[in-house]
């Protein structure tokens, strides 16, 4: 096998027992990497009845065929399994560092099953994989672990750590590597905390990998470097960060503000843009493994109640959900509660999404002070958010940490009183910071289809309704306009093939957007050997989207969980969007019916599963 | 060119675009935030049609043709898709990945006057109005 290496690790941590497991090739050429193979790995040995947190639940860390190219953009791993948030699939893509490490060691995955008796480490130095005590490192935060692993095993080494929440079971913790790359979304930093596992760390011996064919790798890595280099988004991302658009954005009503209640703040344009944190926080700019763009930024506070010392600064999502979601435009702020939520170990989107609910359910009284345990909660007030509600919320602390623990589907079920509606999500996963009634109507129709719920990186479609997408060689030319649905379930066809093939090889957004159709078949027939045509690899795409639903519904999902809540789809209020209605009925059904998806069981129909190669998937759910 | 006589025309018609908008305070505010030395290089077209704008120092002054100096950013395409961009009507996104504009150089601050992409296009056609250029008004 080129590019993978064929092996993963397994992992059961109740027996205290490694083994290394090689996977049939075919799944490769079927599922690609990363997400996909994820599925399909969860699919043949997943524990479909097992609870999330339980010993019995899988969980699954794996690399797409281009990890360890030395390419930008490529860097990134999966990790999947059933996610304690929502109860259904899974998956949350990750930049940083580990996955070229672990394609360097010898793997392409990890999974693991069982609960350690105590808290453990799993650590993979080439052939050597040990299961270690950690309990020195448990109940401490992630930067002070990440700190004292690497001062214990070397700076080379790769980590992946878990933090408080993770330990107390916060259903929307995260998994963060090398202190700053993180595992956001779903709450797999939950499931490691159920399994007693507070960290990974990961070293390779040699840094080597194989190709099908290296002349074209380097030829192509070359070129593409250029490319995504010398690209006008790369150019900005780099400049200002992922929020360096979130001027335009707040102009034309992508952005949300309290609780999705406004879609226009025209001051929180100049605060809270990507050039205002350059102006004013940024110290550096950092990136991960091999990649020219580097979007990331370190942000130092240096005076002032929202002091923080040099270290990760937050990204677009951090700075909206903590931001003006939750009615503040307090730029030190945002990245002060970036760094706690990242020492905790949780998720800012769910986080910010959950509190904002919270915030608003607190000025209608369906939320009293009995159920906060006497805290008010008001807009903007970042020092009750930041020294209070999200220390409360990672230690389960009180009333009010119980309650918003579990995530904003949960909480509204406990207080009732017609709260789910003003909830933003679907299937339970909290949603990001863009609005698509401002951003675009496709986004609504991508945000419900998605597997693991409302996402806006499991498939491009915000990019494609910004223009930035245009792929003639599939027929791919959409001049799509925002707000109409005109379009969006055609293109969303495409954008969902194309999206599941991103996710799946492990390629970030921001990096393959300057790839094209051909380039992307050139590098999976180069670099892995899958020897594709066009043809075969949008129907890889469209395969591992369909198979994503399948394990959905052998969870109990059926169509009417592919929708967005009442607050998503109730007109704008005010800004670009305002008064515009979303047909999502119309776009969604018109989905269904050209991917030929059942429109009770939301899966696709037996016939087409079989023209996909999944005669033996179709055999389980028909 | 689908929209004008010659060259010089539509240089004319986004000069004196530049000469209305810098007179409008907030639309003013926004130019001087770009604080960079910008090509608008229409010359695909003509060797005279291009025109920079200098936003650089709090002060906003233009002229046509290539700047002395090094641009910050030059942003290159046909003189009729930039009557389409000035008239808020072609998605400079779109435009981009469809290779019809090309970009060099920074375009962070430019990204600072899209949020006054529209009350740009106001002032531009009525300065087409004023050229007595409704004809080619989109």
């Amino acid at each position: 096998m080129k590019g993978n290496t064929g092996k993963i690790i397994d992992v059961d941590l109740t027996a205290g027992k490694v083994k290394v497991d090689e996977l049939p090739e075919e799944y490769y050429g079927k599922y690609i990497g990363g997400s996909g193979l994820a599925a399909k790995l969860f699919w043949e040995r997943g524990n479909f009845d097992a609870e999330p947190l339980s010993p019995e639940a899988m969980l699954i860390f794996m690399n797409g065929p281009f990890a360890g190219l030395k390419l930008s953009g490529v860097s990134r791993h999966s990790t999947a399994g059933r996610s304690p948030l929502t109860g259904g699939w899974g998956d949350s893509s990750c930049g940083g560092y580990l996955a070229p490490e672990l394609r360097y060691a010898g793997y392409d995955g990890i999974a693991i099953t069982g609960r350690a008796e105590k808290p453990s480490m799993l650590l993979i130095e080439d052939d050597r994989i040990e299961i270690l005590d950690a309990g020195e490192y448990w109940g401490k935060e992630t930067a002070e672990v990440n700190r004292a692993l690497k001062e214990k095993y070397g700076k080379a080494y790769r980590t992946l750590v878990i933090g408080p929440a993770g330990e107390n079971l916060v259903k929307y913790s995260i998994i963060l590597n090398e202190g700053h790359h993180a595992t956001g979304r779903a709450g797999f930093g939950a499931v490691m905390g159920s399994k007693n596992l507070k960290a990974i760390v990961v070293k390779a011996g040699k840094k080597e990998m194989t190709f099908a064919d290296p002349e074209k790798v380097e030829e192509l890595r070359k070129e593409l470097n250029l490319k995504i280099k010398e690209a006008l988004t790369s150019n900005v991302l780099h400049e200002n960060g992922t929020a360096a658009n979130l001027m335009g954005g707040m102009f034309v009503g992508d952005v949300p503000i309290r609780n999705w209640t406004s879609n226009f703040w025209e001051e929180a344009s100049e605060d809270l843009t990507g050039s205002t944190l350059t102006e004013t926080y940024l110290t550096k700019r950092s990136s991960c493994a091999f990649c020219s763009i580097a979007c990331k930024r370190v942000v130092e506070v240096k005076e002032g109640p929202w002091a923080v010392p040099e270290g990760p600064g937050p990204e677009y999502e951090t700075i909206v959900s903590f931001g003006t979601l939750i009615g503040s435009i307090d730029l030190a702020a945002t990245c002060k509660a970036g760094r706690i939520c990242n020492d905790l170990g949780i998720d800012t989107i769910s986080a910010g999404g959950t509190i904002a609910w919270a915030m608003e359910a607190f000025e209608r009284g369906d939320l009293t002070l009995e159920d906060t345990g006497g805290i008010e909660l008001k807009w903007g007030d970042m020092d009750t958010v930041i020294n209070k509600v999200v220390p409360m919320i990672a230690a389960k602390e009180g009333k009010l940490g119980a309650l918003l623990a579990e995530g904003s589907v949960s909480a509204a079920g406990k207080i009732g009183k017609g709260s789910i509606d003003y909830t933003v999500q679907c299937k339970g996963l909290e949603a990001p910071m863009h609005d698509p009634r401002g951003g675009g109507h496709g986004l609504a129709l991508t945000y419900a289809m998605g597997a693991r719920g409302a996402c806006h990186v499991a498939e491009p479609m915000l990019h494609a309704e910004m223009g930035s997408r245009y792929y003639p060689e599939i027929g791919f030319e959409y001049e799509l306009e925002p707000m109409t649905d005109k379009e969006k379930p055609e293109a969303a066809v495409d954008i969902v093939a194309i999206g599941s093939i991103e996710n799946s090889a492990c390629f970030c957004q921001f990096a393959d957007a300057e790839v094209s159709i051909p380039e992307w078949l050139d590098l999976f027939n180069a670099v892995p050997g899958y020897n594709w045509d066009i043809d075969e690899m949008m129907r890889t795409g469209r395969r591992i989207f369909y198979l994503k639903r399948l394990i959905n519904h052998r969870f109990g999902r059926t169509a009417d969980d592919d929708k967005l809540t009442k607050r998503m789809l109730e007109p704008a209020r005010d800004g670009e969007p305002e008064g515009v209605e979303i047909n999502f009925d119309g776009m969604k059904q018109r989905f269904y019916e050209l991917m030929k998806i059942d429109p009770v069981k939301a899966i696709p129909v037996k016939e087409v599963l079989e023209e996909y190669g999944m005669g033996e998937e179709a055999a389980v759910v028909w | 060119m689908e929209f004008w006589k010659d060259e010089n025309e539509p240089i004319e018609a986004f000069l004196k675009m530049f000469d209305e908008c810098a007179k409008i305070e907030d639309i003013a505010a926004g130019l001087k935030k770009v604080n960079q030395l910008i090509w608008f290089d229409y010359t695909q077209d003509g060797p005279n049609c291009s025109f920079w704008v200098d936003c650089r120092g709090g002060e906003i002054k233009a002229g046509q043709g290539k700047p002395d100096e090094e641009p910050n950013l030059t942003m290159s395409l046909s003189v009729d898709d930039a009557h389409r961009a000035w008239s808020n009507k072609l998605n400079p996104v779109m435009a981009i990945t469809r290779r019809k504009i090309k970009v060099k150089g920074s375009a962070t601050g430019l990204l600072k006057l899209v949020p006054k992409s529209k009350k740009t296009a106001e002032v531009y056609v009525q300065v087409l109005r004023d050229m007595g250029k409704e004809d080619i008004i989109l």
